[in-house]
């Protein structure tokens, strides 16, 4: 109970964060960060919970970004269409990716994720007339929302946006979580630490599998979606194999398989490089050698290294 | 038939770059099982030193060589000491994640040191053309299936028949019995890693004259890399050899006939295939994996 009311006081913090500070930069940086959030919160399902490699969530995140993009530009739909549709279609993606998941293990799996990202985003890529190519697409902001017809506010411009990906993200957070503590969940951590056994008292290991693969990737793609939407303009090189394991460095380095490890994780390896300052044209070298000395030094990231410590002082006690 | 011939050969002179860069990675791999985002890196900065003695230094072709081949030795040692000697005893995804880190670093200091403009080496064997019937190729280009096949040949008689090249086998096969066998693990790690940066920095120079070079052509080059190294089959040699030809071919006619889109991807495509119906590889033998 006090863990939960110490969430709800974080998230009201965050959610008055455009009320208490001066410009734009602090709020698109925790934007930004929201984002990761929900990307690194899916990715952690498959790989931390279920135990299977994915380097491919930078490309459901394009994958749900195109969906807005072509939409908006083919059927003329809007937000309140685009999210589910997204998650929807990078669900079904996930699944596709999920079948060779089935046969594959270790460095194998992460190399045919490795492929399906770098397919897609030579799709996006090479495929001009549909994708747009390099120039990529124009996606209108989210606009008014009304609810039986009484207009009720504009999501347009930074602050708007912001609250709106804030409320996805808790959303999507809370429906990890209950996945995770669901019977669905208790499988998916079945087969992760031991899938002969699983099988043996009767789990389907084969399901518990693709629905992790089919949740991450619907995660992504709701990120994609409230992306696109907020940043008015879709290119390809925003979904290459590096965005893909800059979340896999977040979500290890914060600490897979814990729920809240890999936030922190994103926070980490967001705010760090910005703290440069005038050596801000050094960020991305800072962001590589941060990335090779937590994983030298913290190879359990933050919140194994939490709890190992904890267990040594109960031990202790 | 003459264009057929034309496009073969244009795709023997990109394969055999595949070849090179595959080959080293396909030794880490399956000597040490690192996978090495960080190789691509090494023929870009091999590319890179070539072109900066030759162009800013006016050095011969042989001595930008050797410079190439000294900053390939210090990267070889430099990863081997972060990625095989640091996260032993890792999950697949430590590595794969420390080499992430690596590339972003070395290419980020390429982009300071070199800045993002392309560049192109220059010399004077540049516009020599060689005509064999109805196939041209300019000498520079030849020169690269020429410098594949000598130095993989040299690769292979090493590992076949010197005590360096058995014990780097040993390795590859169980790596605990060969320790047994007083194999000095370490010393191998650090061959490994240091053949396989010569080759890659050897193949980022032979193609710093065809294609420009510019801080991110690492990324496409590795990830071609591993699509040849799983279809040749994991730590086979052999198999990454005639899996870069054939890419190199295959990519290079998709390109005249398939339209030129389709040729980054049609790689890729190939080892999803691949690793579905055939996952030890195109030219890889079944074996237990422990």
């Amino acid at each position: 109970m006090k863990k939960n009311l110490s969430l709800v006081i974080l998230v009201l913090l965050l959610a008055a964060v455009p009320f208490l500070v001066q410009g734009s930069y602090i709020v698109s940086l925790l934007l930004l960060m929201l984002v990761y959030v929900i990307l690194t919160t899916g990715l952690n399902l498959v790989t931390g919970f279920c135990g299977q490699f994915s380097f491919a969530q930078g490309a459901f995140f394009g994958i749900g970004a195109y969906t807005a993009g072509i939409m908006s530009r083919d059927l003329h739909t809007g937000f309140w269409v685009h999210l589910p549709a997204g998650m929807i279609i990078t669900g079904l993606c996930g699944l596709l990716l999920g079948i060779p998941a089935l046969r594959l293990k270790g460095h194998f799996l992460a190399i045919v994720t490795i492929a399906f990202q770098t397919i897609v985003y030579l799709g996006l890529v090479q495929w001009t007339s549909f994708t747009g190519g390099q120039n990529g697409l124009p996606v209108e902001p989210v606009g008014d929302v009304s609810l039986f017809g009484a207009h009720l506010f504009t999501i347009d411009g930074l602050r708007a946006n912001y609250w709106l990906i804030l409320t996805a993200t808790v959303v999507l957070v809370v429906i990890a979580e209950r996945l995770v503590k669901s019977r669905l969940g208790r499988e998916w951590v079945a087969v992760r630490d031991d899938e002969v056994l699983a099988s043996a008292i009767g789990l389907n290991a084969t399901r518990a599998k693709l629905t992790a693969f089919v949740a991450s990737a619907a995660f992504a793609g709701a990120a994609g979606v409230l992306m696109a939407h907020y940043m008015g303009n879709i290119a390809p090189d925003d979904y290459t194999i590096w965005i893909s394991c800059t979340i896999v460095a977040m979500m290890i380095i914060g600490g897979k398989g814990s729920f809240y490890g890999p936030i922190l994780g994103v926070a980490l390896l967001t705010l760090l490089p910005e703290m440069l300052g005038d050596w801000a044209r050094y960020r991305m070298l800072f962001f590589g050698v941060l990335l090779v000395l937590a994983i030298a030094l913290m190879p359990e990231g933050i919140a194994g290294r939490v709890r190992k410590l904890r267990a040594t002082k109960e031990a202790q006690a | 038939m003459d264009l057929l011939l034309q496009y073969l050969a244009n795709g023997i002179v990109n394969g055999s770059n595949y070849v090179l860069v595959a080959v080293g990675l396909t030794l880490v791999f399956g000597i040490l099982g690192v996978v090495n985002f960080a190789h691509g890196e090494f023929y870009m900065l091999g590319a890179y030193t070539g072109l900066i003695l030759v162009i800013n230094y006016g050095l011969p072709i042989w001595a930008a060589l050797a410079g190439v081949l000294v900053v390939a030795v210090i990267l070889g040692l430099g990863a081997e000491g972060l990625l095989n000697k640091m996260l032993k005893e890792r999950d697949a995804t430590s590595s794969i994640i420390a080499s992430f880190g690596l590339a972003v670093v070395l290419q980020n200091s390429a982009l300071i040191g070199f800045g993002p403009s392309p560049m192109l080496m220059q010399t004077k064997y540049s516009t020599i053309g060689v005509e064999m019937g109805p196939v041209y190729l300019p000498l520079q280009q030849l020169l690269i299936p020429v410098a594949m096949v000598a130095l993989i040949s040299v690769l292979y008689l090493v590992l076949r028949y010197t005590w360096t090249g058995r014990s780097l086998r040993a390795m590859a096969q169980h790596a605990v019995v060969a320790r047994m066998c007083g194999v000095r693990v370490q010393r191998v790690a650090v061959i490994t890693f240091i053949v396989s940066a010569l080759l890659a920095g050897i193949a980022g120079f032979l193609m710093s004259s065809v294609y420009m070079v510019y801080p991110i052509i690492g990324n496409m080059i590795v990830l071609k890399a591993f699509t040849v190294v799983i279809l040749g089959g994991m730590g086979n040699v052999a198999g990454a050899a005639a899996a870069g030809l054939l890419l190199g071919i295959v990519e290079s006619l998709t390109s005249a006939y398939l339209g030129n889109g389709l040729r980054d991807i049609v790689g890729f495509v190939i080892v999803i295939a691949v690793l579905l119906l055939r996952p030890q590889g195109l030219f890889g033998r079944t074996f237990q994996r422990s």
